[in-house]
């Protein structure tokens, strides 16, 4: 019984304690989320029967979470509300907040509970809807909520597609790469110089973030071949230094003199009399410190409301002509090799509809309800000021990532990876190049962090070297290792777990912890120095290396193969227990026969 | 098929093959025995490409193989189950014999193959889900064995598949050494168990200290004195 409840009461607290540091609204969708996460983790908990009886076994966990998490949230509106000195959260608020709360905590933990009594492939399915719904509706009730949380998420998901490019590297390959965070630069840098108007380059954001991949994928494969005789500890020194050296060449990028060596110096040597081709001279490719602000942003649709005529235009609608035309090849060929399931056609016809959206201006209506939908779905230019936008973005991209992803892994070039990273020698007894597969999997890995590097800049609209040194490889690296080093779910977990948890969480506990010093303790120090001392060193973000370093020790003490581990690593990681698990039935055998 | 010509091959300044020439034709069992040291698993992973030789040649059907890279010679038709056996212990057995298989690019027949490879091995049917680090010594030595069939190779490269084996299995690793090259697997067995190696061999080399000493049928091997008195403890 202990062991059914225990998650109840983890959950409930750590939501209710959440809603200390948030207030107003969020015990409604803290509630919410604390359903979901408590009804994934239970499912597993019980065997395959009947929805109902499902239902009664997770039922006390479910109420438990629930009735601690609004006994605290009503706490927090009562008592401490007061006590950081805030005013009082409206009546109707609380009510409200709290009942939503509740039902969503026991809800959702129900609903994934019993979806446990399908068979699995329809559970997985059901799972996944369950999901989308919360995923597409999460900005629309974050801004009715007024808790203004998915700018921030935004940056988490950055560091969902950093991790799952990391993790072709380390988690499939296992090869320990230290220095990521330059491919996550030179997406952000070939954005920044493609399309801003510092350099008078303004390409479309649609066609810079494939360069920026490509050009991310290009230099996995130049800084990868170094590394290629290298092994364990020599390859993760190696990294370390590529990722030292990159932002710091971003950063001395400021003037480049580029000139044909053959007119410049070897003719003139022999005493030949050319003039020298000179391609760039003096050029301030990167801005140094300053870094490059504005960027361009990406705006939909592609062909813009009321755009004139002319050769933009037409080659927009090229473009389109071959897009279309690409996606009619593959589907005569799914139509004339049998493959006629209703799932696959309609596939085809959304991303046909998906290819006229992306390029063509729908008409508004003059009816708000129809019209405010088109304005999510062509927005014109991103802005700041609308996030749902960018969040749909780059969910966007997290499905294209996740979708590579899992066909790369289940590829042959995936079980090559799996090989290398088992025994290289042995791999390569199997046929399996391993200067080829290593240098893919760099550049494969490289690929995902152009794309999060486009978007980052021009989500931020500039960029600064400083944002890619040494931490955020080791940031992207905990992303990696807290959800579940080889697993697409726990890198997705770990990143959303570690990025909520630096970007809402801790500047929340920041000022949480300033207005409760502010009403209680501060005002009996006498000493104006102490006084200033304590004020400014209870600040949480100050110490986010000190947790993040905390949190991956605990971890590898309590749970190494993370959240959500992949089989084989927690094989390697468990050996000892593995094989004893293996005996001890063996024996059992051997004494019955 | 196979054939080593004046094979030198050193490890630093370690003179471990001085001048090897050996010959396997297709559809033969050809054994190479030996003592410890001899540089009996030196010649396998010579002609594998896992370490390159000084100088000589190790020619397949035409092609010289000294030049090439592992993963080409594998490629080419050459599986070894290697001494020590190098299975992936973390991957399944299902997941190893499927890596065996990686070479070919044409896997029609992977079903078949695998249903050919467990009637030889019924034993890695059974733990077919299992992690191969947590097999026995003896189900380890099948699943090298099984995991370089599913190549579908050439030539097969078996390095002392009788080590460490308890009796009864040494004779059923050698009843299917022979079923292979019945159904026209070209095999070269490296054996310490040279009595065994001999009696199920067409032709064999006896190996000393990185030399061929003698070469012959198997049947005149085993009785040659010297073989007798060295590698079979007969006085
Ligand atoms: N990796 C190695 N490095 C240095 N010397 C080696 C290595 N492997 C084998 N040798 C040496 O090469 C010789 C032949 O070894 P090997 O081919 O393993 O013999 P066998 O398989 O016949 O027992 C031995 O003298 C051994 O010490
Ligand atoms: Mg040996």
């Amino acid at each position: 019984m202990m062991k059914i409840i225990r998650p109840g009461i983890t959950f409930g607290i750590i939501g209710g304690l959440l809603t200390f540091l948030f207030g107003g609204w969020s015990v409604a969708v803290i509630g919410c989320f604390m359903g979901l996460g408590l009804g994934l983790g239970l499912a597993g908990q019980f065997e395959r029967k009947n929805p109902l009886e499902l239902v009664k076994s997770a039922l006390p966990t479910a109420l438990i979470a629930g009735v601690i998490l609004v006994l605290l949230s009503l706490y927090q509106s009562s008592v401490v509300q007061e006590a950081i000195g805030k005013r009082p959260t409206a009546e109707e608020i609380v009510a409200k907040g709290n009942l939503i709360g509740f039902l969503g905590a026991v809800g959702f933990s129900l609903l994934l509970v019993a979806l446990h009594s399908l068979p699995e492939k329809q559970e997985q399915q059901w799972k996944i809807a369950v999901l989308a719904l919360v995923v597409i509706t999460f900005p629309f009730v974050d801004q009715a909520s007024e808790l203004r949380w998915t700018s921030q998420i935004i940056f988490a998901l950055i560091f969902v597609i950093l991790g799952l490019g990391l993790n072709i590297v380390v988690g499939y390959a296992g090869l320990l790469d230290l220095g990521y965070a330059a491919f996550f630069a030179i997406g952000a840098y070939t954005t920044g110089i493609l399309s801003s108007p510092v350099h008078n380059i303004q390409w479309n954001f649609w066609l810079v973030i494939w360069i920026a991949a490509a050009m991310a994928a290009i230099w996995g494969l130049i800084l990868g071949a170094p590394t290629l005789p290298l092994r364990g500890d020599y390859l993760a020194i190696v990294t370390l230094g590529f990722g030292e050296i990159v932002p710091v060449l971003f950063k001395n990028l400021i003037d480049v003199t580029i000139k044909e060596p053959l007119t410049c110096w070897i003719l003139p040597m022999f005493g030949a009399n050319t003039t020298c081709i000179v391609f760039t001279e003096h050029f301030d490719a990167t801005l140094g410190e300053k870094g490059i602000s504005p960027i361009g942003r990406p705006a939909l649709p592609l062909i813009a409301h009321g755009e004139p005529a002319g050769a933009a235009m037409t080659i927009k609608i090229v473009i389109m002509l071959v897009a279309i035309a690409i996606l009619g090849y593959l589907f005569w060929r799914a139509w004339s090799s049998g493959n006629r399931k209703p799932g696959v056609m309609a596939g085809f016809a959304g991303a046909l509809a998906a290819i006229f959206i992306f390029f063509l201006p729908i008409p508004r209506t003059n009816n708000t309800i129809i019209d405010s939908v088109l304005g999510i779905i062509q927005p014109g230019e991103f802005e700041s000021s609308r996030p749902v936008t960018w969040y749909f973005l780059i969910i966007g991209i997290i499905l294209l990532s996740i979708f590579i992803i899992r066909r790369l892994r289940d590829s042959r070039l995936g079980r090559a990876w799996m090989a290398i990273r088992e025994d290289e020698l042995a791999a390569a007894q199997m046929g399996i190049d391993p200067v080829k597969t290593k240098l893919l999997a760099f550049a494969m890995g490289a690929t995902f962090s152009g794309f999060a590097g486009a978007f980052y800049a021009a989500y931020i609209r500039g960029i600064f070297p400083s944002v890619f040194d040494f931490s955020a490889s080791i940031i992207i690296l905990c992303v990696v290792i807290l959800g579940g080093i080889g697993n697409i779910n726990g890198v997705i977990v770990g990143g959303l777990v570690l990025m909520t948890a630096d970007r809402l969480f801790l500047p929340a506990l920041k000022d949480f912890l300033a207005a409760f010093l502010k009403t209680t303790i501060l005002p009996s120090i006498s000493d104006p120095a102490v006084q200033l001392a304590v004020k400014d060193n209870a600040n949480p973000i100050l110490y986010r290396f000190l947790l993040f370093g905390l949190t991956l020790a605990i971890m590898m003490a309590v749970r190494p193969e993370g959240l959500i581990p992949n089989e084989q690593i927690r094989a390697e990681l468990h050996e000892k227990e593995a094989v004893a698990e293996v005996e001890a039935p063996k024996s059992k055998k051997g004494k019955k026969g | 098929m196979l054939e080593l010509k004046d094979v030198n091959t050193y490890y630093g300044n370690i003179h471990a093959l001085k001048g090897i020439s050996l010959t396997v034709n297709d559809g033969e069992i050809v054994t190479l025995i030996g003592s410890n040291g001899a540089g009996k698993s030196t010649t396998l992973r010579t002609i594998q490409g896992l370490i390159k030789p000084r100088s000589g040649s190790v020619v397949l059907d035409g092609v010289e193989l000294q030049k090439l890279p592992a993963h080409e010679v594998a490629t080419l038709g050459v599986a070894q189950s290697p001494e020590g056996r190098m299975i992936f212990p973390r991957m399944t057995v299902l997941e190893n014999l499927e890596m065996g298989a990686y070479v070919r690019r044409d896997l029609s027949s992977f079903q078949n193959d695998l249903e050919h490879a467990f009637t030889l091995f019924p034993r890695l049917k059974e733990r077919i889900s299992q992690k191969g680090g947590t097999l026995s010594g003896g189900e380890q030595q099948m699943l090298a064995m099984a995991r370089a069939m599913m190549a579908k190779p050439k030539i097969l490269l078996l390095d002392e598949p009788s080590m460490g084996l308890a009796p009864i299995l040494v004779e059923l690793i050698f009843d299917i050494i022979k079923k292979l090259n019945q159904e026209g697997t070209t095999i070269l067995l490296v054996e310490q168990n040279a009595l065994m190696a001999l009696s199920i061999a067409h032709r064999g080399y006896v190996l000393q200290t990185g030399e061929v000493v003698l070469a012959d049928k198997a049947e005149k091997l085993l009785k040659d004195p010297m073989v007798q008195k060295t590698y079979l403890g007969v006085e």
